[in-house]
């Protein structure tokens, strides 16, 4: 059985390989097949080898990959109980998203470089989540950062979407770098790059590095899960297909850095001050992205601010040392946001390819069923009682508000006014979209929408809606498994937890009221400048431009107009010309003859070239 | 088999085999069609003879595996003395590897006097084998001197536009480096002579040379220049975007592949060793250079509007990164630095073969006329991208395996040089996606169907890119090679493991 490991991720990397050789010979619909198969297997073999994972879990050594003395990075995966709900999640969601993913593809005539890409995806987030050291979940981290690129920018025709597929790459290889030297820095004072190694030694690092390599971690992460300061390529990200939308939101590539530092916990929490910064960063982005998701015009542009937002949380629950609670809202998020992509993919089929909410409107009419899925998603989006969003985002909240002391007060303050934030967008989202009158364009004509985009929602609302049975408050089976690698959360009182769900219960009712009055039929106002402001996410990419990527550009001509053509080689050519000018041989090099004397030269040592050949054979 | 222990001068026979070819090429220059089978036969014979060589010996554990030493000028002490140990062995299978390399893509392309440009091609090689092989300095100076010339006529002659401007660039650059070292090495052998009483040009000898602090020094200095102008260092490496952008395809890979590694190589195996006190001190400075030519030579790179001249900038910044790993002084970061020589060597060799054939197809090498590209020719697309990942040392390519045994090696020397390396990454993102945006993605520039890669050229490139993947997953496999050999040089090995 253990044996059977390594497959979980190497049957998607199997599926890539056979559509890139075999795709244009096989027909049509065979690449999404291909691929949706293997990755169907994948999480076939995750589910098979899930009991193996308790406690200590398994692992695969496959063979020494980079190594120098004092330094080995073996090829290997861990399966633990951290890693193995990870793993189902990714593959099973993935699964889904490339079954709709047939469907949404089936005309375009690049389906065989959509589905390498694809399978490619799922396998370095599968190398990413089963690493069992950082160098190998490093392959998988820049290799997910590829494969946004590729996917994000897939329709290259236009040169705006793969300006957005570089910018993914680009900000998200700028976390990276962080990462690589916080893995340089452990490699260098712990001698191994090994996750549990890792974790095993990390009260032996002195609180200074404990500090400096969590905050290094917490840039890393930031960049792949678009946390502040990172964060300006996810709302981009948009111009891809939209199921790689849903696989970039929802099972691979934003995840990661929240998984990360679940990964890390234990090193992580060796320092106070790094945690606090991983959760204060998070509760801050989930603050300012749902503010920007509030703003925004293009359905895909809220839901991608949206999943800024609850990675947020994510990142409030890891750097409070919540693991359960931070892995159980991942995953529970993944289930809804793939549901919620999925289905605004129908959505904008529906409304022949319009994307901005103000132009739909009246859907619920024609499309019940669709109407009812997505329903399904915002609630759990907005976290409504009973659904895994609820319960989820809960026990993030209750771990902010049970260390006490003002800072996490203030922290757990963010968190529930972000929910009350979520809760309002999520159904201005529901009515723009679904309800009131219809304002599309008349001459918009709907796409059909294939039964492969709409099978797959239902499994997903439905573990959407009741998730939360994994990880019911006092005691939940998700903490009980994660038992060998987290301390379970404190246990608060009742009256805390009541107190707490009640708010949180009041925050989406007040949201939807919001969303009520302000939405329901009514087209939408003029907007206003703050509502602009926030609606390019508080102007950071123009930021970014005017800081970083115009100074580049400005300085990387400045070293080829200037450094390079005048003041080295103005330099040398004047000490030349001086040279040349008090005569001798340099003047003879620099006019016409040079070539001559050249070949002289090269003659005359082709001639010993010989001799030497000569007297070393014929001694 | 011992074949150390044979008396069949097997590195003579790699050093001439070439020189046959030259002289092939030469002499059958009336008739092109021939000079290019001759070229292919003898550059496949060569390769084989070395690659035999190289799975026999690749074992072979420290000290030399083949050793040659003949009296070559008496009078003045200068023999003839070839050494192949790990190091050099692992230089010379890429020698061999990117002359067939660079045959394959120049052919029908040469335009004028086949049989000269493969006779300088052959001659060339033989001159870059004799410097991974010398261990007599007078030897090893002349050979450093045969390689410049078919290289210089390669660029003047068969180069692009401004070849002429850039052959004398690259003369003069050269030149003054090797000038000095010819001085230094006269000097040295003097010196050493008169203290020793035996006038002798062989660097093991030499080593043991003692000189008062400021001669060292001086004579340090001079070795110096020569090699780092080679490899070449900010800011002596103006030479180098001209040099590279006009040769033509062949004498480009050639260039990136091999000649910037003779100076690498002439770092390891003569200057530091044969002055460790200055050498040590001068560590610092060169990493320091190092440094800022790896983001130096990013940003240059970024600024490029020709997409060869892009590619050669960014030789600038692996090399620097590569001297950075140089100067760490542990085992790491040297072993990471030879790795990186190889793999810098598949990589930019397979770019700018590939520049050749883009060049070829849409007539042009700017920006502005180019774009597109993967939907007219989807198999070339995916090769320039795979290539061009690896360059970006994305993890599993093989430029990857190398960076990160480099970075480790300089973090051990000093946190703050690894970890200002590492932003290097960043940089080196920038300037690539710029180039793939600028080539392969955008709307296609003109409709006009264009040719995807023929068999020989997808021939050509499939050895590249299977390298790539071997060299990224299993690096050890070529390390083991080296690591002996570098270990046995004498270096001031800084600390390595923790």
């Amino acid at each position: 059985m253990e044996a059977a490991l390594p497959l979980i991720p190497l049957l998607p990397l199997l599926g890539s390989a056979l559509i890139l050789l075999l795709g244009r010979r096989l027909p049509p619909a065979a690449p999404g097949l291909i691929a949706t198969a293997t990755v169907a297997a994948s999480a076939a073999v995750c589910l098979a080898l899930f009991p193996l994972s308790a406690g200590e879990g398994i692992r695969a050594r496959l063979f020494v990959w980079i190594a120098a003395e004092g330094f080995a990075a073996p090829f290997g995966l861990l399966f633990d109980p951290l890693s193995a709900p990870m793993a189902l999640m990714v593959t099973a969601v993935s699964a889904l998203i490339h079954l709709y993913a047939t469907g949404y593809m089936r005309e375009d005539p690049s389906r065989v470089r959509f589905f390498v890409l694809f399978n490619l995806f799922v396998f370095a987030m599968l190398l990413i989540v089963l690493a069992d050291n950082l160098a190998i979940l490093f392959v998988g981290w820049e290799g997910v950062g590829f494969c946004s690129y590729a996917l994000i920018g897939f329709w290259y025709r236009e040169p705006k979407n793969a300006a957005a597929g570089q910018k993914a790459f680009l900000v998200t290889r700028v976390g990276d770098v962080f990462l690589l030297i916080a893995m340089l820095w452990l490699a260098s004072d712990l001698g191994t790059l090994g996750i549990r190694e890792i974790n095993g030694a990390a009260p032996a690092l002195p609180p200074d590095t404990a500090t400096a390599i969590g905050v290094l971690l917490l840039l890393g992460a930031a960049g792949k899960s678009a946390q502040l300061p990172l964060m300006t390529w996810l709302p981009d990200a948009m111009a891809g297909p939209t199921p790689v939308s849903a696989l970039i939101h929802a099972a691979t590539m934003v995840t990661a850095g929240a998984y990360l530092l679940c990964r890390l916990n234990p090193l992580l929490l060796q320092s106070p001050a790094a945690a606090a910064a991983v959760a204060a960063i998070g509760a801050l982005t989930a603050l300012y992205a749902a503010l920007s998701a509030l703003f925004q015009r293009e359905i895909k542009r809220v839901l991608a601010y949206s999943t800024m937002s609850q990675v947020g949380y994510m990142l409030l629950g890891a750097g409070l040392g919540a693991v359960g609670a931070a892995l159980f809202h991942l995953i529970v998020h993944a289930f809804f946001k793939a549901l919620l992509f999925m289905a605004a993919g129908c959505v904008i089929h529906l409304f022949g390819g319009e994307n901005d909410i103000t132009r739909m409107g009246g859907l619920k009419k024609t499309k019940r069923a669709l109407f009812w899925l997505f329903v399904a998603g915002v609630l759990c989006l907005a976290g409504a009682p009973l659904t895994g969003g609820f319960f989820s985002k809960d026990a993030i909240l209750l771990a902010a508000l049970s260390r006490g002391g003002w800072f996490f007060a203030l922290l757990f303050g963010l968190g529930i006014a972000t929910a009350l934030l979520t809760a309002v967008y999520s159904f201005r989202l529901l009515y723009l979209v679904f309800l009131g009158e219809r304002r599309a364009s008349p001459d918009a004509h709907p796409h059909s929408v294939p039964r492969a985009m709409t099978v797959p929602l239902w499994p997903l609302a439905a573990l959407g809606l009741f998730g939360g049975l994994m990880n019911l408050p006092g005691g939940g089976l998700l903490d009980g498994w994660l038992l060998p690698l987290a301390a379970p959360p404190e246990p608060a009182s009742h009256a805390a937890e009541w107190a707490l769900a009640a708010a949180a219960a009041l925050m989406v009712l007040a949201g939807w009221a919001l969303a009520q009055r302000r939405y329901r039929g009514a087209a939408p106002a003029p907007e206003t400048g703050a509502a602009r402001a926030f609606r390019s996410g508080l102007f950071a990419d123009e930021l970014y431009q005017r800081a970083l990527v115009r100074p580049f550009k400005a300085f990387s001509r400045f070293c080829r107009r200037v450094v390079d053509g005048r003041v080295i080689d103005g330099g040398l050519e004047g000490g030349a010309r001086l040279l040349a000018s008090s005569g001798g041989w340099l003047s003879r090099l620099s006019n016409g003859s040079v070539s001559r004397y050249r070949l002289a030269l090269g003659l005359g040592l082709l001639g010993m070239l010989g001799w030497m050949m000569v007297s070393v054979l014929w001694p | 088999m011992a074949l150390y222990e044979t008396t069949f001068p097997w590195l003579s026979l790699v050093l001439f085999l070439p020189l046959v070819g030259a002289l092939g090429s030469a002499l059958l220059a009336r008739w092109p069609a021939a000079c290019r089978a001759l070229s292919i036969f003898a550059s496949l014979a060569e390769l084989g003879v070395v690659a035999w060589l190289f799975l026999v010996l690749r074992a072979g554990g420290d000290g030399w595996l083949l050793f040659e030493d003949h009296a070559w000028i008496p009078a003045f002490g200068i023999r003839y003395t070839l050494g192949l140990d790990g190091l050099s062995l692992t230089l010379a299978v890429l020698t061999a590897f990117l002359q067939l390399v660079a045959v394959l893509s120049s052919l029908g392309r040469e335009k004028t006097r086949v049989g000269l440009f493969y006779a300088l091609l052959f001659a060339m090689e033989s001159g870059i084998l004799g410097v991974f092989f010398s261990l007599d300095l007078a030897l090893f100076y002349f050979f450093w001197e045969v390689m410049l010339i078919p290289m210089f006529f390669l660029i003047g002659v068969w180069g692009h536009e401004r070849r002429r401007y850039a052959a004398i660039k690259f003369f003069l650059f050269t030149l003054i480096g090797s000038l000095l070292m010819l001085l230094a090495i006269v000097a040295l052998v003097v010196l050493h002579g008169q203290d020793t009483g035996q006038y002798t040009f062989s660097l093991l000898a030499l080593r043991g040379t003692q000189l008062n602090d400021g001669v060292s020094h001086a004579l340090y200095f001079a070795f110096l220049l020569a090699f780092i102008i080679k490899v070449p260092l900010f800011p002596l490496h103006t030479w180098l975007p001209d040099a590279h952008t006009e040769a033509p395809t062949a004498g480009s890979v050639i260039l990136a592949g091999l000649l910037l590694k003779t100076g690498v190589y002439g770092l390891l195996r003569i200057g530091l060793p044969l002055f460790p006190g200055p050498a040590a001190e001068s560590l610092p400075w060169l990493a320091a250079l190092g440094l800022v030519g790896l983001f130096y030579g990013a940003a240059l790179a970024f600024a490029q509007k020709d997409i060869k001249r892009l590619i050669a900038c960014s030789s600038v910044a692996h090399m620097g990164l590569l001297a950075v790993g140089l100067c760490s002084m542990n085992a790491a970061g040297l072993e990471g630095a030879v790795l990186q020589a190889v793999n810098h060597g598949i990589t930019t060799g397979a770019l700018f073969c590939m520049i050749g054939m883009i060049e070829a197809r849409s007539g042009s090498r700017d920006f502005e006329r180019l774009g597109g590209l993967w939907g007219r020719a989807p198999l070339l697309g995916g090769f320039f991208l795979f290539f061009n990942l690896a360059s970006m040392g994305v993890p599993g390519l093989n430029n990857f395996a190398g960076e990160l045994l480099i970075l480790i090696g300089a973090f051990r020397a000093h946190p703050l040089l690894g970890a200002l390396a590492v932003g290097g990454m960043v940089f080196a993102a920038a300037y690539t996606l710029r180039l793939l945006q600028g080539v392969l993605w955008g709307p296609p520039r003109d409709e006009a169907p264009m040719a995807d890669l023929s068999a020989r050229e997808a021939l050509t490139l499939l050895p590249l890119a299977a390298l790539v993947l071997l060299l990224g997953l299993q690096p050890g496999w070529l390390q083991e090679v080296f690591r002996q050999s570098i270990r046995a040089l004498p270096l001031a090995l800084g600390g390595g493991a923790p």
